[in-house]
């Protein structure tokens, strides 16, 4: 038989089509539709951009942000559920988990402080830490403005003399952290 | 025994040669560039405060990495291959050469604007495979667009009767990654979860679909042709094709176990893991038996060992998909080293082994210049014992990863029980580079370096080539 090329090329364009359609294009339109779960809200502005910076930094690429419905899980929070990731787009709940999941962070790790200085340099705080260093979301001043948030760097990680200063993008970047919290979920919430 | 260079020449017009070695060149500019950064990256695990400025931090730099190794290297070099064997398949030259060249510039202007923008911190969210911003994808569309569209005009104008089945998958695989790109590529439909179930589709499918079938289809015409004698079955390698195109697509959830996705959506991804034995047992098989026998033939050649690498990481790779997918134990293996073990199974000992088998085998017949026998061991025994040590350390830093938190010790527990096999990926990851030098001077010789017209190889018969 004397195949003609363009046979092959309709006859792969029609079937991945069915099947990029049934398997890619419907669950994301059917699951785009999941409302959002009761309690949660949208993100501010400021949180909206702290999130661009955890995207811009590729933050997921080490951070999830999906508990499983497993054991070993639960010391993050309660298992996520669909609605929990409608304001999520671009959606975070990443691959990797080199460092812990930070869906409910903003209810275990409260402090500013501790997210600013975890920041600068997270073997500050978690001595065997290998996550990297977001020194460019601070800036060096010899003293501190009234309004600039200075951040208390224990004196072995910090510059030999002036005050680190948290950048914009840090502020939004903690303020998202922060914001990272889970709604608790009313009886009969999910099916 | 001496072989003169020209007895090894393909038929091939100037400009074919021309446009193939342009296409493994750049490819080789890439393997070296994003792999280098792999081995910064690797060593910032055990050095975390070294190279800390933005421009070099991980999180920007991985996504270069791997889109670059992807889009860069493996694209590039499987689609010049892909238009190599068109023609040699086609009894023809290769069809409308201008369009092949724009198809270049294009995979080349997306690498460039796309490490550029990564490193810059602009992307289209932390999702694998799919970072570069959206016209950066298109560029690299245009690319996928127009190699492909230069095969398939090849192949149509053949004096071949049959169409050579290595030219089904190639041109699969331009047709799929088209459709798949168009698909992952539209924002307006991928909303929160809905954007999870897309990038499980897209992320599976842009290996499987695109990786896989133009490797299949290059090892379907450089294996038979270094073994000169026929693949073993025609039919079994088109029961893969279509098995892999039917399954492939349907497993893409099994990156997302345990996710808020639908439960019985990632059980189908499961089911579907496994028929994908199918296609990879048939096809390892098929290959195999073409081999079967010929192990003096093997051991002399400087390609077919990096086809035989090839083909056993795409039998233990893709298996160990399956197995890994099972829930039981991805509650173990998910969100682990394990995973980035497991690619490197894939893309670097399948994908990437396929590749430079092709090249050794093809490149010097379309410019009847020969890269060093020295070298090209070299490059294969470094390159084999790298990404096996690498496959073997995360695979075990994984497993341990995965043990610790079901046993419910503080986290930084995983990262102190992965720290010496992070450390042994590092090692594990100079020796792979070490062998990309090796290589980038071997396509060197075969391409750009000067042709004497009257070099002859002295041989004993116990180093003479069949390659």
């Amino acid at each position: 038989m004397n195949r003609n090329v363009w046979t092959i090329v309709l006859a792969s364009t029609v079937v991945y089509g069915i099947l990029a359609v049934l398997m890619g294009v419907v669950p994301g339109i059917v699951l785009s539709n999941t409302p959002p779960t009761s309690g949660s809200r949208p993100y501010t502005p400021q949180e909206q951009r702290g999130r661009d910076v955890y995207v811009s930094e590729g933050c997921a690429y080490c951070h999830t942000q999906n508990v499983r419905p497993l054991k070993q899980d639960l010391v993050f929070g309660r298992p996520s559920i669909g609605g929990d990731y409608t304001y999520d787009t671009p959606e975070l709940l990443s691959d990797h988990r080199n460092g812990p999941d930070l869906t409910n962070i903003g209810n275990r790790q409260p402090s500013e402080t501790w997210q600013y200085i975890h920041l600068w340099n997270p073997r500050a705080v978690v001595q065997d830490s290998i996550m990297p260093r977001y020194t460019w979301l601070f800036t060096v001043k010899p003293k501190a403005d009234p309004n600039d948030i200075a951040v208390p760097i224990p004196p072995a990680f910090g510059p030999s003399h002036g005050t680190i200063v948290a950048t914009r993008e840090a502020q939004d970047l903690v303020a998202y952290l922060k914001s990272l919290k889970q709604v608790p979920l009313k009886r009969g919430a999910v099916k | 025994m001496s072989v003169s260079v020209e007895l090894l020449r393909d038929n091939v017009e100037p400009e074919d040669s021309a446009l193939f070695s342009s296409f493994i060149l750049s490819a080789t500019f890439w393997l070296l560039l994003t792999t280098a950064v792999g081995l910064l990256l690797s060593f910032k695990f055990p050095y975390p405060d070294w190279a800390t400025s933005s421009l070099l931090s991980f999180g920007r730099l991985r996504a270069i990495h791997t889109n670059g190794t992807f889009y860069g290297w493996a694209s590039v070099a499987l689609s010049g291959a892909a238009l190599y064997v068109a023609a040699r398949t086609s009894g023809i030259p290769i069809a409308g050469k201008r369009l092949a060249w724009f198809s270049l510039a294009c995979y080349n202007l997306a690498a460039i604007c796309g490490t550029v923008t990564l490193d810059l911190g602009l992307n289209y969210g932390d999702q694998e495979y799919r970072e570069w911003v959206w016209w950066v994808k298109v560029i690299f569309l245009l690319g996928v667009f127009f190699s492909g569209l230069t095969v398939v005009k090849t192949v149509a104008r053949r004096v071949e009767r049959e169409i050579y089945i290595s030219n089904w998958y190639t041109i699969g695989g331009f047709v799929f990654t088209l459709i798949l790109s168009v698909v992952a590529i539209i924002p307006s439909y991928q909303i929160g979860l809905g954007q999870v179930a897309v990038q499980g589709f897209f992320m599976h499918n842009a290996v499987g679909m695109w990786f896989t079938f133009l490797a299949l289809g290059v090892t379907y015409y450089a294996l038979p042709k270094l073994l000169n004698r026929p693949i073993y079955s025609y039919a079994l390698g088109v029961l893969g094709f279509w098995t892999n195109l039917v399954f492939y697509p349907i497993i893409g959830a099994h990156h997302f176990e345990f996710s808020p996705l639908p439960w019985w959506f990632q059980t189908l991804a499961i089911v579907f893991s496994v028929g994908m034995l199918v296609p990879v047992w048939s096809g390892t098989a098929n290959f195999g038996l073409t081999m079967r026998g010929h192990g003096e033939t093997i051991r002399r050649s400087y390609a077919l060992p990096f086809i035989v690498v090839g083909v056993a990481y795409y039998f233990l790779g893709s298996t160990q998909g399956t197995v890994e997918a099972f829930r039981s134990l991805q509650s173990i293996w998910h969100f682990t080293n394990y995973t980035i073990g497991h690619s490197h199974a894939t893309m670097y000992g399948f994908i990437t082994f396929i590749a430079w088998g092709a090249i050794y085998a093809l490149l010097p017949r379309a410019t009847g210049k020969r890269p060093n026998l020295i070298a090209s061991g070299l490059h294969f025994w470094f390159a084999t014992i790298g990404v096996t040590f690498y496959v073997i350390s995360l695979s075990v830093a994984g497993t341990l990863q995965g043990l610790t938190w079901a046993a419910g010790n503080p986290f930084i527990a995983s990262v102190d029980a992965a720290a010496p096999y992070w450390a042994g990926r590092a090692v594990a990851g100079c020796l792979m580079f070490l062998a990309h030098l090796i290589f980038a001077y071997n396509v060197y010789l075969m391409t750009i370096a000067p042709r004497s017209e009257t070099l002859h190889y002295e041989t004993t018969p116990r180093t003479a080539v069949s390659a």
